[in-house]
């Protein structure tokens, strides 16, 4: 009943936040705290609650991105079935690059997922007869015509995704993932082929990720492979690990958090890439349960 | 029940395993015993999966174990523990048990997705850990456990595949008198509920009081087969293992 409660917290902090920050600048980064948050809960199932490294998490946000549009733009197709077809493609090619580098042992798909967001960064950047290269895609409309109306959608969006991804980590499923993060050997023990167990997390990780990619090209308007570059990966990678990884919570507070601090010191210059890089930093050192391990010590 | 027929292994050069054949008949308690080194864990990790023979035959109730990775032979009903415990530390007791139910899982994926935990096998697991001594401490974290504890909750986790052999390496090492004790009694139980056990161990009193058949291993070759009073009786073994303090006792 507590977790209802908490859930009932949530949906109206999300329907409120809108009208406690209420000019259309402030508007627009709630659009992309909701989408950071999205980013943030797919690549924690990966990281926080499966254990493997995830380095190219921004491959799959860009393909969500390009997909939808391409699909819409260029075939005309209507926008959820394009964004459908872009989030199962993208848990397909997930699946995929996971099943193959899950065969090998170590840290193979750590680098064959970094691997995999610096070819389709440069896919991006020259196959222009289909992305335009780095000339860019004008004009995209968002689903919906507004700016509240958008952000409403897509924290709508991430809080289903978060209530399934709740219900999945307390289901067996999430005991099984936990224990391929904890010992691997020991899971085998127990008749879990963490290979596919991985692959499965991986997938729901990049579909995750393309789900939020989706939106963004429509909130931005135009559409250039520089927002996918790998260094995104790395953003998201610091929400999940400044905010707590491994618990549900975390890396949505995280998200929150690393959307509004550049912002707040905005003034001076550019210093989002600081700000993540020193909060990366300081929580590793200092804190490695994140921002939860504050409120979990009382 | 369990057959290894001229199983070999080698690790750059050296000859863990050589040409070790043994049987393990159902229901019975079957100890693996010898010096260190003698090859023991790798057997027993030939055996569950953790390593290929690189010569010989595996079987279990008749059907070839070879290239079968250690996950797939859990479904076919063997368990097993590690001689260093390894457990999920970060999880608590009542999950790490609920993740040895994972061959049984039956809960169609929906489920998971819109309801989460069912609350399947947890009166099971909570019988589990019960019937370890560890009942009331369901929700402590498993790495906060004092070291015995830890041995018989890897022991509960491994029986939550339900299997028909369970292979256990040194579950007495490092636990005192008491707790060998409780251990002997656990292992006494669960042989009774028709569970096939095969014990890898150093503990004397453990192997002379609990098994009906001991198999000796020395430097990776088998030395000798037989029940506990033929073994502590035969000269060669006494010599190679057991050494001057057993052999005044059974002279004794």
């Amino acid at each position: 009943m507590r977790r209802w409660a908490y859930f009932g917290i949530a949906i109206a902090l999300v329907a409120a936040a809108p009208w406690l920050i209420a000019t259309p600048y402030w508007r627009g980064i709630l659009v992309l705290c909701a989408m950071n948050v999205l980013l943030a809960l797919g690549l924690n199932l990966v990281i926080g609650y499966t254990g493997q490294l995830n380095l190219g998490q921004s491959a799959f946000f860009a393909i969500g991105a390009y997909a939808t549009t391409i699909l819409v733009k260029t075939y005309h197709w209507n926008f959820w079935l394009a964004a459908g077809a872009a989030v199962i493609g993208a848990g397909v090619l997930g699946l995929a690059l996971a099943a193959f580098a899950v065969r090998l042992r170590g840290h193979y798909l750590a680098i064959a997922s970094l691997g995999f967001a610096v070819i389709t960064y440069q896919v991006l950047v020259n196959w222009e007869s289909v992305t335009e290269g780095v000339r860019g895609i004008y004009g995209i409309l968002p689903p919906v015509p507004s700016t509240v109306g958008l952000y409403y959608l897509i924290a709508g969006i991430a809080l289903i995704v978060y209530w399934l991804m709740d219900n999945l980590v307390r289901s067996p499923v999430g005991d099984t993932l936990r224990a391929i993060r904890e010992d691997e050997v020991s899971a085998a023990s127990l008749g879990v082929k963490s290979a596919l167990w991985k692959a499965f997390a991986f997938s729901v990780g990049a579909g995750v990720a393309a789900l939020a990619g989706v939106f963004y090209p429509g909130f931005v308007g135009t559409l250039v492979p520089d927002a996918f570059n790998i260094i995104e990966s790395f953003t998201m990678m610091a929400m999940v690990i400044v905010g707590g990884m491994g618990t549900m919570i975390g890396p949505v507070i995280g998200a929150v958090v690393l959307t509004f601090l550049p912002e707040l010191l905005r003034g001076f210059g550019e210093l989002r890439l600081m700000v993540y890089g020193l909060a990366l930093t300081l929580v590793v050192l200092f804190m490695p349960g994140g921002i939860v391990q504050l409120a979990k010590r009382k | 029940m369990l057959s290894a027929n001229n199983v070999s292994k080698s690790f750059g050069g050296v000859r863990a395993v050589r040409n070790v054949s043994l049987t393990v008949p159902q229901n019975t308690i079957y100890a693996l015993i010898g010096p260190n080194g003698a090859g023991k864990s790798t057997m027993l990790n030939l055996l569950s999966g953790v390593y290929q023979p690189d010569a010989g035959e595996l079987a279990f109730t008749g059907q070839s174990l070879l290239g079968l990775a250690a996950y797939a032979r859990v479904r076919l009903g063997i368990a097993r523990t590690f001689q260093k415990i390894r457990l999920f530390k970060q999880l608590s007791l009542i999950e790490n048990v609920m993740a040895g139910f994972h061959i049984h899982q039956d809960t169609p994926f929906w489920k998971h997705l819109l309801v989460g935990d069912t609350g399947r096998f947890r009166d099971e697991a909570r019988e589990l850990l019960e019937f370890v001594g560890l009942g009331a401490r369901a929700d402590h974290r498993a790495g906060a456990l004092p070291y015995g504890q830890q041995r018989m909750l890897e022991i509960a986790r491994a029986l939550a595949t339900r299997p028909k052999l369970f292979m256990l390496d040194e579950p007495a090492a490092g636990l005192n008198p008491a707790e060998v004790d409780f251990l002997l009694n656990r292992l006494v139980d669960i042989s009774k509920r028709g569970v096939t056990l095969l014990v890898v161990e150093h503990n004397m009193d453990l192997v002379m009081n609990v098994a009906s058949r001991v198999f000796v291993l020395d430097h990776g070759e088998p030395l000798f087969e037989g029940t506990p009073r033929e073994v502590q009786a035969h000269p060669a073994v006494v010599e190679a293992y057991l050494g001057g303090e057993f052999a005044a006792e059974s002279a004794a």
